[in-house]
């Protein structure tokens, strides 16, 4: 500060011979003045359209849900949104979710959040997820800390690599497409059937390409291998305790192993599993059963209850 | 040796020419010529007007040229002017102005060059089948090229744009025009189409058009872009007195996507994918003397929409109507004119398919107003409700306008610049329903309360002056305006603004 305040003072100093030349652009006073007289009358704003949300000033979390089950803040069916759910949980953070879709997104993909705006005329700029969980450490009264195990990141990737890679293939291109990917994320989106093709195709395009990224070819054998392994190895590393890493509070390690193993581990998701392999290895491993059903039962249970 | 007179023309020749003298040589040379058409036209009027109600039968008729022209397509414009075809006698002038008809018809399918010449002779009269009376009629039409490509660019106040675009004509013989277009640019930024217009049993007033398209389109006033995807069927209709009908049906994939990092809650609310299917009816009734800056006459447009309705599903239901109207009398003589514009329309929800709610509607299905062709005075869809500063546009609106158009002294009022002194305004707004609670099933209710409001308060409006340029293609105006009456939120526009555009209020 003090070494610009000089440099500030010389600018201001030089500042006379500039208001000339801009003056060519602003407008004369007398007619800013007349200006300014008008419109002659204003009335109150128009009202909203019937499909505008309602503004109750409320976080607002858009995620892939159906409108009944946003109503209810129930999880969401898919695991991205769904580890922010319940990490905005966690954080006792009070928001609201809303049943969205990729479209929606600033960054173009689910989730994101749109702050509560203190002045209904003025918006507050997204969130997209990637700075969900800064946000939420500022706007928690409980803000959860986030273990400084040396083991966090090993163990975090193999949620984003080995699990998340079993899960698109899982979801998106073994025969669980049409049972639950097809009810999920495409049904939604139109009732017309070419729209639903394309939308379709693209999504299982997508899944591939994901896929394709880390290998020539997709070995299913391999996916569910890997990601086999990687469940046993966080079932060891859960062990006994309550939560990971043996924090007193879940936090947003614990938030994205459910966001997997809730869905794996229920039943009725779509229309129900056809491939169950990847459900088969969570339901063997008795830790993370444990784990999911004391998240759902403590953070999801308002939504049972009202 | 010379005689005298040869001197007399060496010397003429000697002599300049006077340049007066040969104007009046070349003027009267001039109007000789012109007399003697003159004459020879007369006398083929008089020789016409004697002949008029000679008996005549066409016994055949020739098409010269039209090589790449389909056969049966031209017989259908010209079998029934064949005498063998009628039933009654024709008179020579009743001939000539069937003859001329069907050249007209001809004409107006836009493949052949014009003018279409017309030439009568009468049959060998040795030939056992012809009779006293038989003219042969040739009609000699020469095809216009088969393809024109065009490209270029433009660019305008808040646009830019290339653009290519190709037509083949005639593509089965049968006037049909298969038209393809592609264009990149700043606001609408990718727009493709192909479309297929065909004329239906050789009438040029019935036409039949199929059209595919792809586009995707940067709606800024509303945070997001829009991009479509899709194909419309069109019948067009043209009666004797000059009204355009259109009945269409369409099929279109709207994506709204892309949003702004600023775009409000309505806007993120109405993201994502919709399928329209809707069948359409657009009237048109054109009596203005010159669309672009009329001084005389009147236009009645009205447009009307069945969204998802029974039958026609897809995801949105609505039953939408727009009627528009504009009028321009002149004071007299003087080039001063006096334009008034009225629109309006209303978007009523439907339930869809099984459903017993009707559908509220979308971001894409809305009006909007105000802009420089519009509501002038106001940003580009300024008027009407805002969720931040999207203009998230209504369910009903009215707006009207007067311009008074004076020619400029000097340019006089043959050209085509007016000075212009406007006031204008209009209301938009949506439908009412929210503050019911959960019942909003009333919807003929709500939609009455809706128009009511609209002549609640004063309308939002504006008024200004401006220069007024109309360019056979399109009419340019620049203006300077202060609004006059707002709501909160609501856009106005003070000072300069440049309006492009064909229609405007």
């Amino acid at each position: 500060m003090p070494p610009e305040t000089p440099n500030r003072d010389e600018n201001r100093q030089n500042d006379p011979p500039a208001p000339p030349a801009r003056s060519i652009f602003a407008i004369p006073a007398p007619i800013k003045q007349l200006f300014d007289r008008f419109p002659l009358l204003a009335y109150p704003a128009n009202d909203l359209p019937l499909r505008a949300p309602r503004t109750n000033n409320a976080h607002v979390l858009y995620i892939f849900t159906t409108p009944k089950a946003a109503v209810a803040g129930a999880p969401s069916y898919n695991p991205a949104c769904l580890k922010w759910q319940a990490y905005l949980n966690f954080s006792l953070i009070d928001f609201r979710v809303e049943a969205s879709n990729n479209h929606a997104s600033p960054s173009g993909a689910l989730p994101f959040l749109l702050p509560a705006a203190s002045d209904s005329t003025k918006l507050r700029p997204p969130v997209p997820s990637g700075k969900l969980q800064r946000w939420a450490m500022n706007n928690s009264t409980a803000a959860v800390e986030e273990s400084s195990d040396i083991r966090y990141e090993a163990y975090l990737s193999l949620l984003d690599h080995p699990i998340r890679r079993a899960w698109l293939y899982s979801i998106y291109i073994s025969p669980n497409s049409t049972s639950i990917a097809e009810p999920l994320y495409i049904l939604p989106t139109s009732r017309n059937p070419f729209v639903r093709l394309t939308i379709a195709r693209e999504l299982r395009r997508a899944a591939e390409k994901e896929l394709l990224k880390l290998s020539a070819v997709i070995n299913a054998e391999e996916l569910y291998k890997q990601a086999e392994e990687a469940l046993a190895a966080l079932e060891v590393v859960l062990g006994a305790h309550q939560w990971f890493f043996n924090a007193s509070r879940p936090g947003l390690f614990d938030a994205s192993v459910f966001g997997y193993t809730h869905l794996l581990l229920d039943g009725d998701l779509g229309n129900g599993w056809v491939d169950t392999r990847l459900r088969d290895a969570v339901l063997q491993r008795k830790n993370l059963v444990a784990h999911r059903n004391r998240i759902l039962n403590a953070y999801f249970q308002k939504l049972k209850t009202g | 040796m010379a005689s005298p007179l040869e001197d007399d023309v060496f010397e003429k020749l000697r002599q300049k020419t006077d340049p007066a003298e040969q104007r009046k040589q070349y003027d009267e040379l001039d109007a000789r010529l012109f007399a003697q058409q003159q004459k020879s036209q007369e006398r083929v009027v008089e020789l016409i007007d004697d002949n008029s109600t000679l008996p005549v039968t066409i016994s055949s008729v020739r098409i010269l040229n039209a090589n790449r022209t389909r056969r049966g397509f031209l017989e259908r414009v010209v079998n029934p002017i064949l005498s063998a075809n009628r039933s009654d006698q024709y008179t020579l002038q009743e001939a000539l102005k069937e003859v001329g008809n069907a050249t007209e018809k001809l004409n107006r399918f836009g493949i052949f060059k014009s003018p279409i010449s017309v030439y009568f002779d009468r049959p060998d009269q040795t030939i056992p089948t012809s009779s006293p009376t038989d003219v042969d009629v040739y009609i000699s039409a020469y095809e216009r090229g088969n393809y024109t490509i065009k490209t270029g660019t433009e660019a305008g106040a808040s646009e830019a744009d290339a653009y290519i675009n190709a037509e083949l004509r005639n593509l089965f013989g049968g006037a049909e025009t298969l038209n393809a277009h592609g264009s990149l640019g700043t606001r609408t930024r990718s727009a493709y189409s192909l479309a297929l217009d065909s004329p239906i049993l050789s009438n040029p007033d019935l036409k039949f058009q199929v059209n595919g398209f792809a586009s995707s389109t940067l709606k800024s006033w509303a945070s997001h872009e829009e991009v479509l995807r899709g194909g419309t069927s069109k019948l067009l209709y043209r009666t004797k007195n000059g009204h355009q009908h259109e009945f269409g049906y369409s099929g279109i994939w709207r994506q709204v996507t892309g949003l702004a990092e600023k775009a409000s809650p309505t806007i993120r609310a109405d993201a994502g994918d919709s399928f329209k299917s809707s069948l359409s009816h657009t009237w048109i009734n054109d009596k203005r003397d010159n669309p672009m800056l009329p001084n005389r006459g009147y236009l009645l447009k009205s447009v009307g929409e069945l969204a998802g309705f029974g039958m026609l599903q897809g995801d949105v239901a609505f039953g939408k109507y727009e009627a528009e109207s504009q009028i321009a009398l002149p004071f007299g003589d003087t080039g001063i004119t006096l334009t008034a514009g009225l629109r309006g329309g209303l978007l009523y929800p439907l339930a869809l398919g099984a459903d017993k709610t009707p559908q509220n509607s979308r971001i894409n299905d809305r009006f909007q107003l105000g802009g420089p062709t519009s509501v002038r005075g106001f940003r580009l869809s300024g008027l009407g409700p805002h969720d931040g500063s999207d203009a998230v546009g209504g369910d009903v609106y009215a707006a009207g306008g007067a311009n008074l158009l004076f020619p400029i002294p000097k340019a006089g009022k043959e050209t085509p610049l007016r000075f212009q002194a406007f006031v204008n305004g209009g209301r938009l707004v949506s439908l009412k329903g929210r503050d019911r609670g959960g019942g909003q099933t009333d919807t003929a209710a709500n939609m009455k309360r809706t128009i009511a409001s609209l002549k609640d308060d004063l309308p939002s409006c504006a008024a200004g002056l401006g220069l007024v340029y109309a360019h056979p293609i399109a009419r340019f105006e620049i203006n300077f305006s202060l609004p006059l009456v707002m709501r909160a939120r609501e856009e106005g526009r003070k000072g300069l603004s440049f309006g492009v555009g064909i229609e405007f209020l």
